[in-house]
């Protein structure tokens, strides 16, 4: 502590007073030898004591008072060193660069956020209001569209307005904006300002933010001493688990450590559709992960239900808590109508689709296909199966037609495939309600071709509709599909009285492959050649499974991904609309996140604001108008657990000075706090005090 | 009447005590034209029948002439009244607020009474307490010229002054002593300032023992009203205590406290038949003995003339 006028201490010397007044005025009491000292005593023992101290307390009161006045006259100063940036004043451009990502929530002795937004009001006020100033976010995906500024007020006022998101940090890229907006501006002095946990996972290439050129960097110390231990869930799977029942889940759940302490006993909890349901603890090694199975059962009717996975809290509760949608799968059933039986197995029409329904014949592989011939049909109830396909199969009778007319429209779906027992005329004549088209007669693209040309003059697929369901498992080239040799397809004639028809794969020569339509609440698909090897060899590609899999599943509107796949914050989630007119999502406060009621023509609709982690809820009105909750489209939105890891970036990973610093410099800094205000105050103080003293 | 009484502090400037006794009896005896306090008299009371045993001297032969009947005359009998004054000259009585010592005043109370008694043809003693060291008993004697005994040895304890802190009922034990034979009147002139209470609990022993007892209870003006101001250093009489006050800060529980007191000792003493008086040291001395000899003059018919009148007549 200094004194900028040290000669006005001598007026100390003036608490002298008050002790002599005291010591005289003590000495002066008048003495009388009085008799009834016992009454004396009695009275006083409660008010000796009391009036002592009021009379030292009044002494003191007034040592204090003659001493405090020469301290405030001498203007009393104290310096400190302060770590982080000197912050100079004057013209310069300056960009506040703040973590706001989850990891920023961080709560030791009071969010680690507020202390960064305290620390920025604080440089925005030294800069001076000449300084033109922009305010990024460090966190993923933040809007960088502020720019220089000397509207200092606004600049307050989006301070304030910062909240942690439930986003990862990305700091290179805030810093890459922050050098972009200082390169742009004439000043000479252009700094940045970081204000970050700097984690190194928010750091990556962020040295290479600016060239040699670039601003002054200026990182505010605001990390807490010590390691910043934290733990989180990284990742929830859900997988069926026929061994436990026909409703059995497997739960696994990855726990990251990212502290240097060996975690043990950590206590997981698992909750289904919000009620615990099972615990278990895990023993985590230091900046390790480990994985803990849980196997439980949905209850008896429920096809879905939200899983959410928690520990503890700690002090960065975000990521303790980890949400996933569990389904069980229902078996398909699949009515296949073979028009062309063979005693031959591989001969058989349908021998190649039975395979890619139930690989390896398996109980697990979800569909419970049963094959009928054409004859056979008329006496089969279609309300016990999902879907037909017809293979192959000769025009029907108007009776069956009519009856799987009815079955389609109250839901089912129905895949039709042409062969040479199909006769085009006579499928105009009777299926066309079953029909997105009408056939007309196949051509043969290998008609009068050598065994050599035969290959050249083959059709393949193209054009398919990447975002639709049946094609949603291959990759947009897709050779598995592209490969396949279509040698003979069926053409197809004018369009039937069906809604919503799409062609959704296309040949080379531009004809139709796969033909969709919707009647009623249920759908058709017509596939323009064999579902065997007799007019293409798609059946021995890889594509024809996965094809066929997803078709019958599309058309029993089944969509085993929705859901099931994890989703980040940030990331967009398609969800398919099937036959829906109007979709609602709900997010995980139970605001309305998104409303979409122009469906037609679309097969899914992309949802992006998944800003909230937690299980969003999907609602769908159907073409009947009927409005219920689409549990097998509900998702579930988590954090991206690569903020979780807080573990300190080297020094080296953070972008140096460049030509533009002038002077600031990341040294501890000699401040000088006036205190005399302190001292003015002590003395009203003390003033105040002395008149109650002596009232 | 109050107005005819010489102010105490005048009084006390009369010189020798002896004087002072003799003034105070004088004044107190204007307002009371017969001192109540009579030991001996042969004054006829009544006459009753002869019978036999009686002694003949006594006689009425006058009343045999005109009734023709033996009456024998009956007198008040004469009875040496034994008094016996304890003066408590302990350091308390030593404090004087603004006029007399407390003992000065107690001492010339007790001479006038002395004065009294010995007129009277009583014996008196004195005992005084307050200083362990010397013992002061003088015994009870009725001739006159005891009385100038009596009056030097109060003299003596004046001039040395109060000092000590015993207790008075060390000497009211010796009283005890002193008159375990006979009845005695037993006045005492103290503050009570004692911290054991023995003193109050001594004197209601002593009336237990069927003694007279008068308390003349001596206070200064300034113990009863506490008139201090500003920083004060109180300091002990007897002890070497001191207590710094601010005495406006205390006066009203210091003056409960002292009506606590005197209520107390005032009940105390009266529940147990002691005649009690309060006396301030601004207040007249023949006052307070003219006070004190009415109250014996009241208390004469219950306490004694029974006993007395029973023992028969004198010719």
């Amino acid at each position: 502590m200094g004194f900028l006028t040290p000669l006005m201490l001598l007026g100390l010397v003036a608490i002298a007073v008050p002790i002599g007044i005291h010591l005289i005025g003590r000495r002066r009491a008048k003495v009388v030898r009085f008799a009834a000292l016992e009454f004396l005593l009695a009275s006083k023992r409660r008010t000796a004591r009391r009036f002592a101290l009021r009379e030292r307390l009044l002494l003191a009161v007034r040592v204090l008072l003659c001493a405090v006045i020469p301290l405030a006259i001498a203007k009393p100063f104290a310096s400190c060193q302060r770590r982080g940036p000197a912050v100079l004043r004057g013209p310069q451009a300056a960009v506040l660069v703040i973590d706001d990502s989850f990891a920023s929530a961080y709560d030791q002795r009071g969010p680690w956020l507020r202390r960064a937004v305290e620390e920025a009001h604080r440089i925005l006020r030294q800069l001076g209001p000449e300084a033109e100033v922009a305010i990024l976010r460090a966190s993923e995906g933040a809007d960088h569209s502020g720019e220089l500024t000397r509207d200092h007020l606004r600049l307050h006022d989006q301070l304030k307005a910062i909240a942690p998101r439930a986003r990862p940090a990305d700091t290179t890229r805030a810093l890459r904006r922050a050098a972009q907006l200082l390169g742009a501006s004439n000043h000479e002095r252009k700094t940045v300002f970081l204000l970050s946990l700097l984690a190194a996972t928010g750091l990556a290439n962020a040295e290479a933010a600016w060239d040699e050129h670039g601003p002054a960097m200026q990182v505010v110390e605001l990390r807490p001493d010590g390691e910043l231990a934290n733990r989180a869930i990284t990742k929830l799977t859900i997988d069926p688990d026929p061994s436990t029942g026909p409703r059995g889940v497997a739960i696994t759940v990855e726990v990251g450590n990212f502290s240097a302490t060996p975690l043990e006993g950590l206590e997981i909890s698992i909750a289904l559709d919000g009620a615990v349901i099972a615990r278990g603890a895990v023993d985590v090694p230091a900046k390790e992960r480990r994985t803990k199975r849980f196997l439980a059962a949905l209850p008896p009717g429920e096809r879905v239900a939200s899983v959410t996975a928690s520990l503890r809290r700690d002090a960065l509760a975000v990521d303790d808590v980890r949400y996933a949608q569990a389904y069980v799968r229902d078996d398909l059933r699949v009515l296949l109508v073979n028009g062309d039986p063979r005693t031959t197995r591989h001969d058989d029409e349908l021998f190649y689709l039975e395979a890619a329904l139930r690989p390896g014949d398996r109980a697990d592989s979800g569909n419970t296909v049963r094959t009928v011939t054409s004859d056979e049909l008329a006496g089969v109830s279609l309300a016990d199966y999902d879907v037909v396909v017809l293979a192959n199969v000769p025009a029907l009778g108007e009776k069956i037609v009519a009856e799987l007319a009815q079955w389609i429209r109250q839901g089912g779906g129905l895949l039709v495939a042409p062969g040479e027992r199909v006769d085009a005329d006579a499928y105009d004549r009777t299926m066309l309600p079953l029909l997105p088209q009408g056939l007309r007669d196949p051509i043969d693209t290998t008609w009068g071709a050598t065994a050599a040309e035969k290959a050249s003059r083959a059709l393949h697929l193209v054009k398919w509709e990447a975002d639709h369901p049946i094609f949603a498992p291959f990759s947009k080239d897709a050779p598995e599909l592209a490969e396949a040799s279509f040698f003979k397809i069926s053409l197809l004639g004018p369009t039937t009285d069906t809604a919503d028809r799409k062609v959704l794969a296309r040949f080379t020569n531009g004809a139709a492959a796969l033909v969709e339509a919707a009647q009623g609440a249920g759908r058709i698909l017509l596939y323009t050649s064999t579902l065997d090897r007799e007019w293409n060899d798609l059946p021995i590609h890889a594509g024809f499974l996965p094809m066929m899999q997803q078709a019958v599943r599309h058309l029993a509107r089944q969509h085993l991904h929705g859901g099931q796949r994890e989703h980040l914050i940030g990331e967009s989630v398609a969800l398919p609309t099937a036959d829906l007119r109007k979709l609602e999502v709900r997010g995980p406060t139970g605001s309305v996140a998104y409303e979409g009621d122009r469906l037609a023509g679309k097969s899914q609709v992309r949802f992006a604001r998944t800003d909230d982690p937690g299980t969003y809820l999907v609602f769908g009105t159907d073409a009947t108008g009927a409005t219920g909750a689409r549990s097998e489209l509900t998702f579930a939105v988590n954090v991206d657990p690569k903020g979780s890891d807080l573990a300190p970036a080297a020094a080296s990973a953070l972008p140096r000075s460049g030509d533009a610093s002038d002077g600031p410099s990341d040294q501890p800094t000699e401040r000088r706090v006036e205190l005399w205000h302190a001292v003015a105050g002590l003395l009203l103080l003390l003033l105040l005090l002395e008149g109650l003293l002596v009232r | 009447m109050a107005s005819e009484f010489l102010d105490p502090i005048a009084l006390a400037r009369l010189g020798a005590l002896p004087l002072r006794a003799k003034v105070i009896v004088e004044g107190a005896l204007t307002g009371l034209h017969r001192a109540a306090m009579r030991g001996s008299s042969v004054e006829f009371a009544e006459h009753k029948e002869y019978r036999p045993g009686d002694e003949l001297r006594h006689v009425d032969w006058k009343a045999f002439a005109k009734l023709d009947r033996y009456y024998v005359k009956q007198f008040e009998q004469e009875s040496q009244l034994t008094v016996y004054l304890v003066l408590d000259a302990s350091g308390s009585m030593e404090f004087a607020g603004g006029g007399l010592r407390k003992l000065d005043y107690a001492a010339m109370a007790l001479a006038a009474v002395a004065h009294v008694a010995v007129g009277q043809q009583d014996k008196v003693g004195l005992l005084a307490s307050g200083d362990r060291q010397v013992e002061v008993v003088v015994p009870a004697r009725a001739r006159a010229s005891h009385l100038h005994d009596l009056m030097s040895v109060i003299e003596g304890l004046l001039a040395r002054g109060g000092r000590g802190d015993e207790s008075a009922a060390v000497a009211l034990t010796r009283v005890a002593e002193l008159c375990r034979r006979r009845r005695a009147l037993i006045i005492v002139a103290t503050d009570l300032f004692d911290a054991g209470q023995d003193v109050i609990a001594t004197l209601a022993d002593l009336r237990a023992q069927r003694h007279d007892v008068s308390v003349l209870h001596v206070l200064d003006p300034h113990e009863l009203s506490f008139p201090y101001h500003g920083l004060t250093q109180f300091e002990s009489l007897e002890t070497s205590q001191r207590v710094l006050a601010n005495p406006a800060a205390i006066r009203e529980q210091y003056l409960a406290k002292m009506q606590a007191f005197l209520d107390r000792a005032r009940g105390e003493l009266r529940a147990a038949g002691v005649d009690y008086h309060l006396l301030p040291t601004d207040r007249p001395v023949e006052a307070a003995i003219l006070e004190l000899l009415i109250a014996r003059s009241q208390l004469q018919p219950r306490a004694a003339r029974a006993s007395q009148r029973a023992v028969g007549g004198r010719g």
